[in-house]
C-alpha cells in the first residue's frame, strides 16, 4: 500500500499552520523490532521483568523509536526534501508496548537564515496516557517551488 | 509474585564524587562497526512505517541528496557495539553508561541534536563524547539518583562533522520499600 508524498515549500508555510496528525499502533512486536532495528538491546526495551525492577509498567520504545516517529510526522508533512537541522525532545514518561501514539504539531515560526529556509515546529507525541513527548523541530525547505 | 531477570545491566559503580572527577574529559573516539547501510535503514524505517522515498528510492534520493541517506532517528546505531565479537571485548561507547554512580539503572530523559549533513550509503561514523554535567542525588517519580548529561559529537569517514548531540539520562535505583 503506497501513500501519497506531499512537497511543502517553505514560502507556504505559515506560523500557526496544524502538522498532519499521524498514529501508530505499538504492539510487542514493533517493541521488539526497535531493539534489534537500532541494535539497543537495553533490557527495558525486551525484558518485561527488567522494566517492572526500573519503575516501568512494561518494556517501552527507546529514544531512536521516538526520534524515528517524531522525524516522520515532519517530513510526512513537509515532504522528503527537508532536512532536519534540530530536534530537542523530552521524554516526559515511556511508552509502552500496547500504547497507540498519535503525532501532532504546529508551525511556530518561518524565517531565514544565512541562505536558509527554516520553519520552526512543535510536535507532541502521545498515547492514551496523555503527552508523553514534546519536541522542537527546525526544518530546512526549499525555498519555493521551482518549473 | 516475585520477578527477575537473567543479571543487572552492567554499568560502573561509585560515588557521586567519583563521578564529578569525570565531568569535561572526553572519551576515546569510536569508530563504528556497521557502515551506513542500506538494510539497517530498511529495517528502521518499517520499524517506524516511514516510506520518505529518500531512504526507499534510489531514483528520488540521488536527484535530491546525491544518493540514499540514513534516517537521522539512526545516528545512534551505527557506533552500537555488537553483541558478541570474536576479538573485541564489548563495551559501551555511552560514556553516561561507563561514570561510576550508585544507581543500578538508567532511563534517558532528554535529547538535543543538531544535524550538520547527511549520513550516505557506506559511510563510517565515528564518535566523541564526553560528560558535562552531573546533578546532585535528586528523587524523582520513578527512583533515587543523578541526572547526567552528555555531548556526543558525529563524524564520518572524511571527518566532516555529522551531529552534535546533548543528551541527559537519570541514573537511579528504587528505594526498596517501592520495589
Amino acid at each position: 500500500m503506497s501513500r501519497e508524498i506531499t512537497f511543502k515549500y517553505w514560502n507556504e508555510i505559515s506560523e500557526g499552520d496544524a502538522v498532519t496528525t499521524i498514529t501508530m499502533d505499538v504492539p510487542f512486536e514493533r517493541v521488539i523490532l526497535d531493539a534489534a532495528a537500532t541494535q539497543d538491546y537495553f533490557p527495558g526495551h525486551h525484558n518485561p521483568a527488567y522494566a517492572r525492577h526500573q519503575g516501568q509498567k512494561e518494556i517501552y520504545l527507546n529514544t531512536m523509536a521516538i526520534e524515528g516517529f517524531i522525524d516522520r510526522v515532519a517530513t510526512d508533512w513537509a515532504g522528503p526534501h527537508t532536512f532536519i537541522r534540530k530536534r530537542q525532545m523530552q521524554m516526559r514518561s515511556s511508552i509502552y508496548a500496547g500504547d497507540m501514539l498519535q503525532g501532532e504539531g504546529k508551525v511556530e515560526k518561518c524565517y531565514e537564515n544565512d541562505g536558509q529556509y527554516l520553519v520552526d515546529v512543535t510536535i507532541n507525541i502521545s498515547t492514551e496516557s496523555g503527552l508523553c513527548v514534546p519536541a522542537e523541530l527546525t526544518l530546512e525547505l526549499p525555498a519555493a517551488k521551482t518549473s | 509474585m516475585s520477578e527477575t531477570f537473567n543479571e543487572p545491566f552492567p554499568l560502573a559503580y561509585g560515588t557521586y564524587e567519583d563521578a564529578v572527577k569525570l565531568l569535561n574529559k572526553p572519551g576515546e573516539k569510536v569508530v563504528s562497526e556497521f557502515s551506513v547501510n542500506w538494510e539497517m535503514i530498511k529495517i528502521y524505517c518499517s520499524m517506524v512505517e516511514d516510506g520518505n522515498p529518500s531512504y526507499w528510492d534510489e531514483e528520488y534520493a540521488n536527484k535530491q541528496w546525491g544518493g540514499i541517506v540514513a534516517p537521522s532517528g539512526l545516528l545512534l546505531t551505527w557506533p552500537m557495539s555488537l553483541q558478541w565479537h570474536p576479538q573485541k571485548e564489548r563495551k559501551h561507547y555511552f560514556i553516561a553508561m561507563t561514570i561510576p554512580l550508585p544507581g543500578d539503572t538508567i532511563i534517558n530523559v532528554a535529547t538535543n541534536t543538531e544535524f550538520h549533513r547527511h549520513l550516505y550509503l557506506g559511510d563510517r561514523v565515528s564518535v566523541v563524547d564526553e560528560l558535562i554535567d552531573v546533578s546532585e542525588e535528586k528523587k524523582t517519580r520513578l527512583g533515587v539518583g543523578h541526572f547526567l548529561t552528555t555531548k556526543a559529537q558525529f563524524f564520518n569517514q572524511r571527518d566532516q562533522l555529522i551531529a552534535v548531540q546533548t543528551n541527559s539520562l537519570f541514573r537511579y535505583y528504587v528505594p526498596e520499600e517501592e520495589s
